[in-house]
């Protein structure tokens, strides 16, 4: 993850790092503006509250696809997430026939939970692929 | 899934890697497997889709199908199975001391401002921000959240939090309570989709008056303190509160939205309004102080009335002309000025009511039209999916069926402002949100 990703996270522009050299440059460049006298003030930060990040372990995987049931899951309705996904089911169909192919549309926004779907992947399911959006 | 014990893999465009990474991260998951293909994904063949699966992921250089089966099948590695709270810190509380010219370049260089020089908000001004309130400066307005919302970070916020981007917005204490009714909504300015919508507020009740809002001359123009800096005051909440407005992270807007700068504030006109208030449409009193948001693509110019010449002027034709070319799913706000509400008096619309009922009946379109239309395949079908009306039905009907453009009349509103200089009137593409009591927050 680059940096500018990781002070996102934070809530933080990279700009905040460029603080102090902002400051330097505007007292080389800028003495005028900068004046000995002119009063200096603290501001509150207007950032709201950032919520706690609790980790999850990632489901454990087996050593092989065979005989497994996969879904394929169109979670955006995008144009393009169908095509794509049937694609990848007749590419399994070719060259790995043991592994089950179960095509499904998410229903709901995109944003949204599907819990019925959820519930069906986790009973016939060994995993699942959601595609893609644009 | 992977919280269900089901291996999964996120594929997106590599367009999108970035936000990707962002949100595997704060869903707790930031080494999750995620697949790339190449950007765009929509209006390819499929020839093209079987070749983007057998050519290298643009992030791994691994043939993508092969990358899949690998993914699906790779012992998890020790920071793969990490569980655990991850302690990240807060940012800085206060800066400076500093100039007030330095403090104005690193709040804007942070990502903070509208680039337009703020309000620098001084322990002082907050406080004296705080007495246009009775409620605690701590009382939490939103809790923040993992795993909720656009971006799967909800921030939360106080009253204090919200005073401070009020004073940055330059508003009065006075004005401090409509701003709290719209923090209080959740959702706030700079709505981040690629789609890159706008949002209205309109205000209802005597504080319009007590905060000298203008509904008349100008009144959707820079020509009241106001309306100027409580619609200001949104972007931002927005960008600060709920740390909106990060391109390429909670902003994707392709093009982005002129509204966004200050985001149509209106005050109603209720005098010289031949109808109820658009707050006492909604159930609420007269002398209730209201204030309802609205979102959704653009506001329009409603170009005069249908017919030129004609008598009556048909503004009601007209309005349901304009509402033609709007996106479906969300509903129309019609912002009236006196002289066109009088005029659809004159029409016999003795109630916006009556009015909403000739725009849902008159504006139609085929199915055909309603599945090939923006947001219907990837917004309004999946809600079909859900067995949602009216969608379900539609999607039932043959291509050539006639139907309703709105899903409901209740999506189709009106409120009554402007100087009566001429009959004209404007109209926003957007749904009514949420209306929230300004009341609550004196």
């Amino acid at each position: 993850m680059n940096r500018r990703a990781l002070l996102s996270l934070f809530g933080i522009g990279s700009g905040l790092l460029l603080e102090t050299r902002v400051t330097e440059a505007k007292n080389k460049n800028s003495v005028n503006r900068v004046a000995a006298s002119e009063p200096k003030v603290t501001a509150v930060s207007p950032k709201g509250t950032r919520p706690p990040i609790r980790l999850y372990a990632m489901a454990p995987r087996v050593n092989s696809l065979d005989g497994k049931t996969v879904y394929l899951v169109d979670a955006t309705h995008f144009d393009g997430s169908e095509t794509l996904l049937m694609q990848m089911q007749a590419w399994f169909q070719q060259n790995m026939p043991s592994v089950k192919t179960v095509f499904r549309k998410k229903a709901g926004a995109y944003a949204a939970d599907d819990p019925t779907l959820w519930a069906e992947i986790k009973t016939n399911a060994y995993a699942t692929v959601m595609a893609i959006g644009h | 899934m992977e919280k269900m014990g089901v291996p999964a893999i996120p594929m997106c465009t590599i367009a999108y890697k970035e936000l990707a990474d962002l949100t595997a991260a704060r869903d707790g998951m930031p080494h999750l497997r995620e697949i790339f293909t190449p950007h765009p994904v929509g209006g390819k063949t499929s020839a093209e889709l079987a070749a983007y699966l057998v050519d290298p992921d643009p992030v791994s250089g691994i043939q993508i199908m092969k990358e899949i089966v690998e993914d699906l099948t790779r012992p998890l590695s020790a920071d793969e199975m990490k569980s655990g709270t991850q302690s990240i810190q807060a940012g800085p509380a206060i800066y400076g001391p500093a100039t007030p010219d330095n403090l104005q370049e690193l709040f804007m260089t942070n990502g903070m401002t509208d680039y337009l020089p703020i309000v620098i908000p001084t322990e002082e001004k907050v406080e004296a921000m705080l007495k246009g309130t009775s409620h605690n400066p701590d009382e939490v307005l939103r809790t923040p959240l993992q795993g909720v919302g656009y971006t799967s970070a909800r921030w939360g916020y106080t009253v204090r939090q919200v005073a401070v981007n009020a004073v940055m917005a330059g508003c009065r204490p006075e004005y401090f309570p409509v701003v709290l009714a719209m923090a209080s909504v959740g959702s706030l300015g700079l709505f981040g989709s690629t789609t890159s919508s706008g949002s209205a507020i309109v205000i209802n009740g005597p504080i319009r008056d007590k905060l000298d809002m203008n509904y008349g001359l100008g009144a959707l123009s820079p020509f009241a303190h106001s309306n100027a800096t409580i619609g200001r005051s949104w972007t931002l909440m927005g960008k600060n509160l709920t740390n909106a407005g990060i391109l390429g992270d909670t902003y994707q807007g392709s093009q982005g939205n002129q509204l966004d700068y200050n985001n149509c504030v209106i005050a109603e006109d209720e005098k010289n309004s031949p109808w109820a208030p658009l707050h006492v449409q909604f159930g609420y009193k007269a002398k209730e102080n209201m204030l309802s948001l609205f979102g959704g693509p653009d506001i329009r110019q409603g170009a005069g009335a249908r017919g030129a010449g004609a008598e009556p002027a048909m503004f009601d034709q007209q309005i349901s002309y304009m509402c033609e070319s709007m996106v479906g799913g969300s509903g129309a706000l019609a912002i009236l000025d006196p002289l066109v509400a009088k005029r659809l008096v004159e029409q016999g619309y003795d109630s916006k009511e009556k009015l909403a009922e000739f725009v849902y009946k008159n504006t139609t379109r085929t199915v055909k039209d309603f599945k090939e239309s923006f947001l219907a395949p990837f917004h309004l079908y999946p809600l079909a999916l859900q067995a949602r009306e009216p969608y379900a039905s539609w999607y039932k009907l043959p291509d050539d069926t006639v139907i309703p453009f709105f899903p409901s009349a209740k999506q189709i509103n009106f409120v009554v402002c402007g100087g009566q200089a001429n009959a004209f009137f404007q109209i926003a593409n957007m749904n009514h949100v949420r209306s929230e009591s300004i009341d609550k927050w004196m």
